[in-house]
């Protein structure tokens, strides 16, 4: 951890100069990070409502709730999965501690995600959500979600280096994982909440910011926990398996 | 400042800079040091070994059929480089000598034997120094800066120097994909050099470039020297390493065959590759 005080300024300059390439370039620059996931938002709402007929503006408001930290998870995940092999210019001409790749991919999706929340509020009330009192509890939901995507983009990093065919698997498995998550249907229409759900590690997640966000609830204190013992348990993992395997990194490249 | 403790890569001052040069007790210890280093190359027969192939093994109960060839780089290796020494490695093709070089620059980690290295160390591997591409020529002095362990604050400092040494600020808002293999040489360049790196090390980067550059390089090369840093240059221009180098280290194998005056060392290297023993 000491080490990586030592490297902020470089995971910094890293996430930063990514977010100008990303926006700079085109002429709205900045807005486009707003613009973006509001677009994506009104058109999913027009889908929905026009196409398959759910067009209560609570269903909209539901889906984006689970959506936007989704994309947070998939975002990250899938760039840290290539972030070592990608970087190996870098890599085999400097010494830098490896850990700065999956960190600082993370952090950037962990700012488009902030952004993409912001843009939500901003659909919020003309979708007609009231603002609570447990929206208050956000910024908790969002470090513990984030401590969780972090151990799993960590482990991932130095899983596909070592085999290289995991990256192909990862799409798939996020695809899998996507639609056994309740983001676009909800627990409280199902009868029973079958065990893909109740095993599914991303669900107390995702379910946290679907309560605060679309039912203006606090998560309960045992979802709560749990993720919070998840969220440490993936990142120990993931640092371990790291860190075990860092010194090989660069004969794999 | 004594080495806190004893991993395989000690390191005294941690990846962050912490400025050891007017540290007195300092003076007297090796920047670099390698005791009995040994480094080994495994090429696996694809080195894209999947899990597809994992789990067929497990599944067909067979012995992973992977062909696995060792390859030892360097063997037992011993150096102590200190302050002012000017270091020129030299030997054929396939010796060793950027592996080393490499291995100084922590990039490969040993297998065997500890490394230990004091200060900054400022890499010219394969001319460029960690940079990316996408970016622009400022924001990458500022990259590799923050991966030499300075601040923007301290890089912004000596922007001013780059730009004059490289006379490359009108270029400076181009991201470095468009920047010829030239320009992009001497940027790598001017910053390892305008950071004052207590340890240099280049590998055959100076060929690269026009004669002119070649000439302000080593004059630069010269002043930064004289600051009683350690310089370690890998090439095979015999009559650079002379002009710039004061000792000599000959590798062969993997191994250090000889190791003193850089004149006796060509002169003997010059004869053992014209009279092969």
């Amino acid at each position: 951890m000491a080490e990586l005080r030592s490297v902020w300024p470089v995971i910094q300059n890293m996430v930063s100069q990514e977010l100008r390439v990303r926006y700079q370039r085109s002429i709205l620059g900045f807005v486009w990070s707003l613009l973006n996931p509001i677009l994506m938002m009104i058109t999913m709402t027009v889908v929905f409502s026009r196409v398959l007929g759910r067009g209560e503006p609570a269903y909209a408001i539901y889906l984006f709730s689970g959506l936007v930290p989704w994309l947070f998870l998939s975002g990250s995940l899938t760039e840290s999965a290539y972030c070592i092999i990608q970087n190996e210019g870098l890599i085999r001409k400097i010494y830098i501690p490896k850990l700065v790749f999956p960190v600082s991919r993370v952090l950037f999706n962990l700012v488009n995600f902030l952004l993409t929340l912001g843009a939500l509020f901003l659909l919020l009330i003309p979708l007609g959500a009231k603002l609570s009192l447990a929206m208050l509890f956000l910024p908790v939901s969002i470090v513990l979600f984030g401590v969780f995507v972090l151990g799993l983009s960590i482990g991932l990093a130095v899983l596909n280096t070592f085999y290289r065919d995991c990256g192909h698997l990862v799409g798939v498995f996020l695809q899998a994982w996507y639609f056994m998550t309740p983001i676009l249907y909800s627990t409280r229409d199902l009868e029973t909440i079958p065990l893909f759900v109740k095993l599914n590690p991303a669900y107390p997640f995702i379910a946290q910011f679907q309560a605060i966000i679309r039912y203006g609830v606090l998560p309960s204190g045992s979802m709560i926990l749990g993720s919070l013992i998840l969220a440490l348990a993936c990142l120990g993992v993931g640092y371990a398996a790291f860190k075990s395997h860092e010194d090989k990194l660069v004969f794999r490249l | 400042m004594p080495p806190s403790n004893l991993m395989k890569t000690s390191l005294s001052s941690d990846f962050r800079r912490k400025r050891t040069r007017h540290d007195r007790s300092s003076m007297t210890e090796p920047l670099i040091e390698l005791n009995d280093v040994a480094l080994r190359f495994v090429s696996y027969h694809d080195k894209q070994y999947s899990i597809k192939r994992a789990v067929l093994n497990l599944l067909l109960q067979r012995e992973d059929p992977r062909p696995v060839s060792e390859f030892w780089a360097l063997r037992g290796v011993n150096l102590r480089i200190g302050m002012g020494d000017r270091v020129g490695i030299l030997g054929h093709n396939g010796a060793g000598k950027s592996t080393l070089l490499r291995t100084m620059a922590r990039i490969y980690p040993p297998t065997s034997g500890t490394l230990s290295v004091r200060g900054i160390v400022a890499p010219l591997i394969e001319m460029g120094a960690g940079f990316n591409p996408e970016l622009s020529g400022r924001d990458n002095i500022f990259l590799n800066g923050a991966l030499l362990g300075f601040s923007r604050k301290e890089m912004a400092e000596r922007l001013e120097g780059i730009w004059k040494f490289t006379e490359l600020e009108e270029f400076a808002d181009m991201p470095l994909k468009y920047y010829s293999s030239g320009m992009y040489v001497r940027l790598a360049f001017a910053i390892a050099t305008e950071v004052e790196p207590e340890i240099l090390l280049i590998d055959e980067s100076l060929g690269v470039g026009d004669a002119s550059f070649v000439d302000k390089a080593k004059a630069r090369l010269k002043r930064v020297m004289e600051k009683s840093n350690a310089v370690v240059i890998v090439s095979h221009d015999m009559e650079s390493l002379r002009e710039l180098c004061t000792r000599g280290i000959w590798m062969d194998h993997g191994r250090v065959v000889d190791d003193g005056p850089i004149d006796r060392i060509i002169d003997e290297y010059i004869e053992r590759v014209k009279h092969p023993a």
